[in-house]
């Protein structure tokens, strides 16, 4: 280790136990797992070894070493910076390359004509490159993969995406080695064996490092303004502004895009002397505004940025002071490595202002700072048979060289995601890409995959092969259109929706600024500056989390255990409480407390289990579906990670819930598979299927493509599979997401059996409790109904256009 | 459900189709033949079972009433001549009485291939107070029937309850009919207060008169 030892000490670095373990092992030949956190200098503690075992050789090797796979474009941008300065440092020939979807293309070309020694890339990229008739040439020199910041990929189906090309890679290179990194999760063995697949040749190494984090809430002075719902939290801007102008620099963290915009927005309107060292970074934005914020974060012009979880991740942005988090985290692993981003200098703890947004999250708050003392991290559940992402797979080979289908099986089932893949589904899914799911007998004319002479099944057309090389990818977003000024400049895409709602002449907030759209040409927006403050703000989808398991159980422990405490949060919530209990009650840990009251809205029942998201949803869609079964009724609910709604026109009596032992565990998954039927709640899962798996083509916005008459949306697809095809493994698979993901099967059959031996405290109410506050004006529901269509109808009315357009 | 429109009587049928009495005539629009298999045979997997919906319908419209006529309100085919294209002419060759084709954006089949099978095809057609069309909104005084919208309505109703349904579009001077055909999806339209919405169940035609500004 002597080369790389020296140009430590040429850093003026002191080597870390865990950088020379990480080397040794990799001079060993072996695969491994490093646990490290963020700005401990992981990167180093793999490419040392990279670079020790290449300065053996007496010439610069040709083709491609290393491949280094990444979440974040944002994150290869920093690494790929970082590991050139290094590698120059040895040898000036040496290169690292940078291919992602923001690689222009002519840069792409360049990488593929001549291989750098390390290429930093993502799984897209990756899959893109095995697109290539020439990737095994490509490849032939492939020494390591490393997988950086492992634990935001596993449970997403991009880390199937790489678990994919990690099988497929390994099979056509022998002694391929295999690094994650990951930061500390709940499940570390699992995550271990999920990347490194079945091999005994590995280590795994943890860096010791504890930082100390400190964890502020920040309270309004009277608890007569906090708000009982509301996800914004914008009246506690005056205070926030203090935190900034008192610190050097602070990233400001919220959840969705739209809060983004709007902190934006009022800091500004706040604190005007801001103007010009504050930013804002979302995924949404254009490539350039975003790689410019980070280097001025880097050479520290700015002061603040708001941020969504797009800089979650990363090398050190440096100098950091501070961050506050706006409304909760969801999790406590995200909130550590949020709180991360400050405070690089070893030694230096980290701070974090965590902003709750409503009364609730403060009981939040002290569930989360118990979190970290106790260090429970939640576990990431890794995705199993996601035949969308098989099929994309399978098809971004044939696009390439072809797949012999026999030799490419066992290469599939050697990963974690397909271990239990059949031989029957798999004949399945071949069918599915030769015949479109049809018998040999029947005539047809469904073209996608032949075979050819030699067994090797490739794309029947280059229309196929351009439609899927257009399409690859999982990240799903819905339709985007480009954001462009008339005159020309990219500001960054918007969701199609959202865009179809406004007229021209209507305003928008978008990146920072207020615009006026003028018209839409192209699949593009086109728009000019305004002057005017009034302002949409745009909606994102997704953005949805749900509680892990450990937060809920701290959540539980944080209101019945600490509630006496005289923490600075429950004193705060002294109002809510009271208020809460003039009604109603605050439960005990034996309660299930149910509230019931009528607004002008209907009958609204509340259940406050305290499970998470998750559990609610489940909870909600089972407690429809077993009331529905009773009487003919129709509901929309609502969840959230305290409790969940049920909304209907008429009323159920308490006593036909209370007598028909509605929360038995009995029968459970199979009520609950049926009422995910009826509600279904499989439909959001398919959108994404229907995308990745190829169903839906939107085509491009700047690369126009003659998809005449081509055009469809997943909702259809759901349809006809759903009357005429339900045997579909796709559909199928919308259905066992929903079980396996929105679920977790094992718990929930676990938070049955403890609810039964709760006592159920029904109470009708003359209005709507704090507690049921953020439910009752929660805008996202879902439905199921027992009522037939016509009766339905007959109780509905019809929205007028009011515009008189 | 039987409307009047200029003293003739017209029956909205759940499928989609409209029977016009006093001419034994069915009126359908946006059958899109032929959909799902130009997506077969560009590679995206529609059920094929998807594909006989057509003739099922139509099993079930014809010996409900006297029939001397079919018009079609554009968009039958949905693209490129392909294998559907031997079903529907199989089908015509059976059928006694007429058939008209208005022409839509979608159907670029060459005109002589339906006039070959006796179908009279015309880019619009009028008939007594009415006028028969692919898109909405010509500029005629006449009573116009058409297509091309695929007009959905999105109902409310307490409890924050809502559905989206295909319906019969109707304002003073036109009427748009839902599409017939299957995997054609809709488009959610919001009515004014002089317009009627008649959706359809699978059972049912149903006028929906509750209207909230």
């Amino acid at each position: 280790m002597k080369i790389i030892k020296q140009w430590f000490e040429s850093q003026n670095w002191k080597v870390q136990v865990f950088q020379k373990q990480c080397w040794k092992a990799y001079a060993q030949g072996k695969s491994g797992m490093l646990h490290a956190p963020t700005g401990s200098g992981k990167t180093y503690a793999l490419w040392g070894g990279i670079v020790e075992e290449m300065s053996k050789h007496k010439t610069p090797p040709k083709g491609c070493h290393a491949l280094w796979i990444t979440p974040l474009r944002a994150l290869g941008v920093e690494i790929q910076k970082a590991t050139q300065k290094m590698l120059s440092d040895f040898n000036p020939e040496l290169k690292v390359g940078l291919r992602t979807a923001d690689t222009p293309q002519s840069q792409r070309n360049k990488l593929l004509k001549d291989p750098p020694f390390g290429l930093v890339s993502t799984p897209e990229s990756v899959h893109v490159l095995l697109a290539n008739k020439e990737h095994q040439k490509y490849f032939k020199q492939l020494k390591v993969i490393v997988v950086d910041e492992w634990h935001e990929l596993l449970g997403s189906k991009r880390g199937v995406q790489v678990e994919l090309a990690l099988a497929y890679l390994r099979s056509i290179i022998p002694d391929l080695r295999v690094w994650g990194i990951s930061a500390t999760i709940g499940n570390k063995k699992l995550a271990r064996e999920v990347l490194l697949g079945p091999t005994e040749n590995f280590t795994v190494i943890e860096a010791k490092i504890k930082k100390k984090i400190n964890v502020y809430s920040l309270l309004p002075k009277t608890m007569e303004r906090f708000p009982w719902r509301g996800h914004l939290g914008i009246h506690l801007v005056p205070q926030v502004v203090k935190i900034i102008k008192k610190n050097k620099s602070t990233l400001i963290f919220t959840n969705t895009r739209a809060q983004c915009e709007i902190w934006f927005h009022r800091l500004l309107d706040i604190a005007p002397d801001l103007a010009g060292s504050i930013a804002m970074h979302h995924g949404s934005i254009d490539k350039k505004i975003r790689l410019w914020v980070e280097e001025s974060l880097r050479n520290e012009s700015l002061k603040v940025v708001v941020c969504t979880s797009s800089l979650d991740l990363g090398v050190d942005f440096s100098p950091v002071e501070n961050c506050i988090q706006i409304g909760s985290p969801k999790g406590i692993g995200r909130f550590i490595q949020r709180a991360g981003r400050s405070g690089h200098q070893p030694k230096a703890g980290s701070s974090i202002y965590f902003l709750p947004t409503h009364a609730m999250e403060l009981i939040e708050s002290v569930a989360l700072q118990n979190g970290i003392k106790t260090q429970q991290i939640e576990d990431r559940i890794p995705y199993l048979n996601c035949y969308d992402v098989l099929i994309q797979f399978l098809m971004t080979l044939a696009v390439g060289k072809g797949f012999d289908p026999k030799k490419i099986y066992p290469v599939v089932t050697s990963s974690f995601c397909f271990q239990t893949l059949n031989q029957e589904r798999w004949q399945w899914i071949l069918n599915f890409l030769i015949r479109g799911s049809q018998s040999l007998e029947q005539y047809d004319e469904y073209k996608k995959l032949i075979l050819n002479e030699n067994g090797f099944l490739k794309v029947a057309n280059k229309t196929i092969a351009l439609r899927h090389r257009l399409s690859m990818g999982t990240i799903v977003s819905g339709n985007d259109l480009k954001i462009r000024y008339r005159k020309g400049g990219y500001l960054g895409s918007i969701e199609e929706w959202f865009i179809s709602k406004l007229n021209p002449g209507d305003t928008f907030a978008f990146s920072g600024k207020i615009l006026e759209l003028i018209r839409i040409q192209k699949m593009e927006v086109i728009v000019k500056k305004s002057k005017s403050k009034q302002a949409k703000i745009p909606a994102w989808m997704g953005g949805r989390m749900s509680f892990s398991a450990h937060l809920s159980d701290l959540l539980k422990k944080a209101l019945f255990e600490d509630q006496d405490k005289k923490t600075r949060e429950f004193q705060s919530l002294l109002p809510v409480f009271e208020q809460q209990k003039k009604e109603s009650i605050v439960p005990r840990p034996d309660e299930l407390l149910i509230e019931r009251f009528k607004t002008r809205e209907g009958i609204h029942t509340l259940f406050y289990p305290f499970e998470g998201y998750a559990i609610h949803e489940a909870m909600a869609c089972l407690m429809a579906y077993r009331i529905s079964l009773i009487t003919p009724i129709s509901f929309s609910m609502s969840f959230n990670d305290y409790g969940f709604e049920l909304l209907s026109d008429q009323a159920f009596s308490p006593d036909a819930f209370l007598d028909n032992d509605l929360f038995t565990p009995e029968h459970l998954f199979d009520d609950l598979a049926k009422s995910i039927n009826v509600s279904e709640m499989a439909r959001r899962r398919f959108r994404d299927i229907a995308v990745i798996s190829g169903l839906v083509f939107q085509g491009y916005p700047n690369k126009p493509i003659k998809s005449k008459h081509l055009q469809s949306g997943s909702q259809l697809f759901f349809e006809v599979f759903k009357d005429y095809e339900p045997d579909n493994l796709l559909y199928k698979q919308a259905i066992e997401e929903t079980f396996d993901h929105g679920i977790e099967q094992g718990r929930i059959q676990l938070v049955f059996e403890e609810l039964n031996q709760k006592t159920i405290v029904w109470k009708n109410c003359s209005q709507p409790t704090p507690f049921s506050f953020p439910l009752i004006t929660d805008r996202i529901r879902s439905k199921l109904s027992s009522e037939n269509v016509e009766d339905r109808i007959k109780k509905m009315y019809l929205q007028l256009d009011k515009t008189g357009r | 459900m039987t409307i009047e429109i200029h003293t003739h009587q017209f029956i909205l049928h759940p499928t989609g189709g409209i029977y016009w009495k006093e001419k034994q005539s069915w009126l359908l629009a946006d059958v899109h033949l032929g959909k799902v298999a130009h997506f077969r045979k560009n590679g995206i997997p529609v059920p094929r079972n998807a594909e006989g919906f057509f003739y099922q319908k139509m099993e079930e419209l014809l010996p409900l009433f006297p029939i001397k006529r079919i018009i079609f309100l554009g968009d039958l085919f949905h693209s490129f001549q392909n294998n559907e294209w031997h079903l529907f002419e199989a089908w015509v060759k059976q059928q006694s009485f007429e058939i008209t084709l208005i022409t839509g954006n979608h159907d670029i089949i060459p005109n002589w291939k339906f006039e070959d099978l006796g179908i009279l095809v015309k880019k619009s057609w009028e008939e007594g107070p009415f006028f028969f069309a692919h898109f909405p909104d010509q500029k005629t005084q006449q009573f116009v029937f058409c297509g091309h919208v695929h007009p959905g309505i999105t109902l409310t109703g307490i409890g924050k309850q809502n559905m989206k349904l295909p319906c019969f579009y109707k304002s003073p001077k036109q009427l748009i009919l839902p599409p017939f055909g299957v995997f054609t999806g809709l488009h959610i339209i919001k009515p004014k207060a002089d317009e009627q919405i008649y959706v359809t169940t699978a059972k049912e035609v149903l006028e929906i008169k509750e209207k909230l500004p």
